[in-house]
C-alpha cells in the first residue's frame, strides 16, 4: 500500500498513458460528470458521485463499425439503386467482409466499484460462448483504477445491489481517499508496476474495500413473480425518452444495420447500434406484433432483464444498483419502489 | 482475429433458383460458397442481402443436402421485399446455422402431430421433408396446416407428396367458395388428430394460435414436455449478444431457441 498526494493521483492517468494505455478518466462540464478520453488538459474530477455514462460507452461503443464491404448499388437518376448482378453486370462472387479488430489496451481511472461491477456483468454476457469479438479485443488487456464511494446519493444502492466488493480482475488498483492524501493499494502486477511510477510513501498494512454509507436500506425481492407484482405506480408519466437504458452501465441491447453513403452507396457499413427496451420496435416482429406493448409491460421488461433473466442466462444479476436509472428519469420513475422490500424511508 | 471466427461476418452464397410459391411469399434457393452447413431441421439463418439489411429465416430445406438451403420468405420490410428481387445468381451472405433444432432423435418411434399456420409452415418444411426421408423411424404422422386464403397456402406442389407419407389436412380460415378443402382455423380441426397421451406435437405460427393450440393440447392430455413450439422474436445477432429475442424465463430464443417444450416455458411466454 502506498499513500500518494493528490497531485500524485492526478499523474496517474499520464503514467497509463506512457505505458501505452487509451485512459478514459472522468471529467466534469457543466455541473455533469461524463466519462472521456484523457488529455493533458482534462478537468479530472476525483469527487464525483454519478457519471451520466460508464465504461460500457468504451468497451462496447454506440454505433461501432463490425465490418464494410461492397454492394452492387449505384445511384442513378432515379435515385439509389441495389444492382442485382445478373441483369446489369457481373456477379460479385463472394461478399468480402473487411474490419480491423479494436487493438490496443485500456485503461479506467477512478472508476467507482459499481462501475467495475458493471464491466464484470457485461464480460459475462459478452464473453459467454461465442464470445463478441469486438469486446474481447477492446476489453483484453484492460486495466481498472477503482476509487471508492464514501457515500452514496439519493439514488445509489450498491449495498443492497450487492455491487461494492470487487472480484479479482476487476481492480488493479484500488483508491482509499485518507486525510489530505490518498492510499493505493495495487492488486495486481499491472496495478503495481503502474503505482511504482508515483512519487509516493510507503505505509504498512494493506486496505480492502468497504461498503459506502447509504441513505437508504431495502432488500431486493426480483423474481419475476416480483416484478409482476411489484408496484408500478407512476408508470402513466414514463415519457419513454429511454434515459434509463441510455445510462445504465449494463443495458447492452443493440441493434445491427446496414448504412452507406450516397456518394458512393456500394460501400456498406454494418455498424452495432444501443437499442432501448423503451422504444416500440424493440420487440417488434414482422407482421406488426408487439410483444412490450405499454409503459408498463416496458418498464416490468427492463427489470426483468436486469434481474432474473441475467441471473437466469448468464449467472450476474445485471444491476449494479448504481442509481443512473432513477436520477436521470424525467418522470421519477423508481424502480426501487418495484423491487425494493423493507426500505427504511 | 479471422474472418472464420468472428460470427458477425456472413459466408457468401449464391441464389439458384427462384420458385413463386404464392402472392407475397417466394422460396429461394441457395447454393452456399465454398462451404457446408451442418444444420437440422428448426434451425435458422441470418440472410444479409447486400446493401439492404440481414433478417432471420428458417431453413426450408432438408438437412440431407449440405450444400444448398432454401428460405421461403414473404413480403413484409426492407430485407424480405428485396429478398423477391433477387434472381438467380445474385449474391447473398449467410451467418448459422443457428439455435436449437426440434428434439427429432428424442422423437423417434412416436406418433407426431405438426400444426403450422400462416409462414410458420416454413420452419416445418424441414422437418416435414426429414420426416419423409426417415418414415419409418417415427410412428402415425399428422400435419395440420392453416392459413387465411387460398393464395396463401405455399408449398402447393408438394403437398401430394407429403400426403402419400402423412395425413394432411389443410383448412383455410377465409376460404373462397370455389375452395373444396376444410374451412375454419386450425383449433376447429384437432378432433381426430389429436390421440393425447404419448403423442408429440410440433407447433409453428402466430403466437396466438399456439398459445390456444398449446392449452388445448395439454388439456387433451398431452405432456408439456412432449409439445414444442417453435418461436420468433426480433433477433438481430443470433448469438445471445443483442438480447433482443430474450423471453420470459431468461431464454434467448436465438441460441436457446427457437424450439422450446411447453415445461420451459410458460404460455404467457409464447406472446400475443
Ligand atoms: C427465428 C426466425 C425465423 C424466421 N423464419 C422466417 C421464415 O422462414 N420465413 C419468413 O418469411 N419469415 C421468417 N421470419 C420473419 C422474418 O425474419 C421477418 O419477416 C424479417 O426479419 C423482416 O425483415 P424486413 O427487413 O423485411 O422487415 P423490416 O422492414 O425491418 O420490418 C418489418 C417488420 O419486421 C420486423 N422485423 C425486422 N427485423 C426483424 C428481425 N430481425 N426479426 C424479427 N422481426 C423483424 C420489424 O419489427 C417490422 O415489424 C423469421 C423470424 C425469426 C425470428
Ligand atoms: S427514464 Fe423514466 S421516463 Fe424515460 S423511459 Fe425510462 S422510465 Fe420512462
Ligand atoms: S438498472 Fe438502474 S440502478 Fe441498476 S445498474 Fe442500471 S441504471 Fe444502475
Ligand atoms: S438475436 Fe441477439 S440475443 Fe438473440
Amino acid at each position: 500500500m502506498i499513500r500518494v498526494k493528490v497531485g500524485q493521483l492526478l499523474r496517474l492517468p499520464s503514467v497509463l498513458s506512457e505505458m501505452g494505455y487509451r485512459v478514459i478518466v472522468p471529467t466534469e462540464s457543466n455541473g455533469v460528470t461524463k466519462f472521456a478520453d484523457f488529455a493533458t488538459d482534462s478537468g479530472i474530477d476525483l469527487h464525483y458521485v454519478r457519471a451520466i455514462n460508464a465504461p460500457r460507452d468504451f468497451l462496447l461503443p454506440d454505433g461501432e463499425k463490425l465490418f464494410s464491404y461492397r454492394s452492387t448499388a449505384t445511384v442513378t437518376s432515379y435515385g439509389l439503386k441495389i444492382r442485382f448482378p445478373t441483369v446489369e453486370g457481373p456477379c460479385p462472387v463472394t461478399i468480402n467482409a473487411e474490419y480491423t479488430a479494436p487493438s490496443g489496451r485500456i485503461a479506467f481511472f477512478a472508476i467507482h466499484p459499481c462501475h467495475a461491477n458493471s464491466i464484470r456483468y457485461l464480460d459475462s454476457v459478452m464473453l459467454s460462448d461465442p464470445a463478441d469479438p469486438y469486446y474481447r479485443a477492446r476489453r483484453d488487456g484492460m486495466l481498472t483504477v477503482v476509487m471508492e464511494c464514501e457515500e452514496g446519493d439519493d439514488h445509489c444502492f450498491c449495498v443492497p445491489a450487492e455491487s461494492w466488493e470487487l472480484e479479482e480482475g476487476y481492480c488493479d488498483i484500488l483508491v482509499r481517499r485518507s486525510g489530505d492524501g490518498f492510499l493505493l493499494q495495487p492488486r495486481s502486477e499491472a496495478g503495481k508496476k503502474a503505482a511504482s511510477r508515483l512519487e509516493a510513501q510507503e505505509e504498512l498494512g494493506s486496505i480492502k474495500e468497504r461498503p459506502p454509507k447509504m441513505r437508504t436500506s431495502f432488500r431486493i425481492h426480483a423474481s419475476e413473480e416480483d416484478i409482476d407484482r411489484g408496484e408500478a405506480k407512476g408508470i402513466d408519466s414514463c415519457t419513454l425518452c429511454a434515459a434509463c437504458t441510455v445510462t445504465c452501465p449494463t443495458c447492452y441491447c443493440s441493434d445491427i444495420e446496414d448504412r452507406f453513403h450516397l456518394v458512393d452507396p456500394s460501400n456498406v457499413e454494418r455498424v452495432r447500434k444501443r437499442m432501448s427496451c423503451q422504444r416500440r420496435c424493440y420487440s417488434m416482429i414482422a407482421g406488426g406484433n408487439i410483444f412490450l406493448k405499454t409503459k408498463e409491460d416496458r418498464y416490468r421488461w427492463r427489470l426483468k432483464h436486469k434481474f432474473p433473466f441475467s441471473s437466469k442466462a448468464f449467472g450476474i444479476s445485471g444491476c449494479v444498483g448504481c442509481g443512473n436509472c432513477i436520477a436521470f428519469c424525467p418522470a421519477g420513475i423508481d424502480m426501487r419502489r418495484t423491487v425494493g422490500r423493507g426500505t427504511n424511508k | 482475429m479471422k474472418a472464420e471466427e468472428n460470427p458477425y461476418v456472413p459466408k457468401s452464397a449464391t441464389v439458384v433458383a427462384v420458385k413463386n410459391e404464392s402472392l407475397e411469399t417466394k422460396t429461394l434457393r441457395i447454393r452456399l460458397y465454398n462451404w457446408k452447413a451442418e444444420f437440422q431441421p428448426g434451425q435458422f439463418v441470418q440472410l444479409l442481402l447486400p446493401g439492404v439489411g440481414e433478417a432471420p429465416f428458417c431453413i426450408a430445406s432438408s438437412p440431407s443436402d449440405q450444400k444448398h438451403m432454401d428460405l421461403t420468405i414473404i413480403r413484409r420490410g426492407l430485407v424480405t421485399i428485396a429478398s423477391h428481387y433477387m434472381r438467380p445468381g445474385d449474391v447473398v451472405g449467410i451467418r448459422g446455422p443457428f439455435g436449437r433444432p426440434f428434439p427429432v432423435s428424442r422423437i423417434v418411434g412416436k406418433d407426431l402431430l405438426i400444426v403450422g399456420t400462416g409462414i410458420g409452415i416454413a420452419a416445418l418444411r424441414s422437418l416435414i421433408l426429414f420426416l419423409v426421408e426417415h418414415r419409418e423411424d417415427y410412428g402415425e404422422l399428422n400435419l395440420l396446416y392453416g392459413a387465411r386464403f387460398p393464395e396463401d397456402l405455399v408449398y402447393r406442389d408438394e403437398m401430394k407428396y407429403w400426403a402419400e407419407k402423412m395425413n394432411l389436412k389443410v383448412t383455410l380460415s377465409k376460404a373462397s367458395p370455389e375452395w373444396g378443402g376444410l374451412r375454419g382455423r386450425v383449433t376447429d380441426h384437432l378432433d381426430g388428430v389429436v390421440k393425447g397421451k404419448g403423442q408429440v406435437a410440433i407447433l409453428c405460427g402466430s403466437p396466438l394460435v399456439m398459445r390456444s393450440i398449446s392449452g388445448e393440447l395439454l388439456e387433451r392430455g398431452l405432456k408439456a414436455d412432449q409439445i414444442f413450439v417453435s418461436l420468433e422474436r426480433h433477433m438481430k445477432c443470433g448469438i445471445g449478444k443483442c438480447a433482443r429475442c430474450l423471453i420470459p424465463g431468461g431464454w434467448h430464443v436465438c441460441k436457446d431457441g427457437p424450439v422450446f417444450s411447453l415445461d420451459e416455458i410458460s404460455l404467457e411466454a409464447i406472446g400475443d
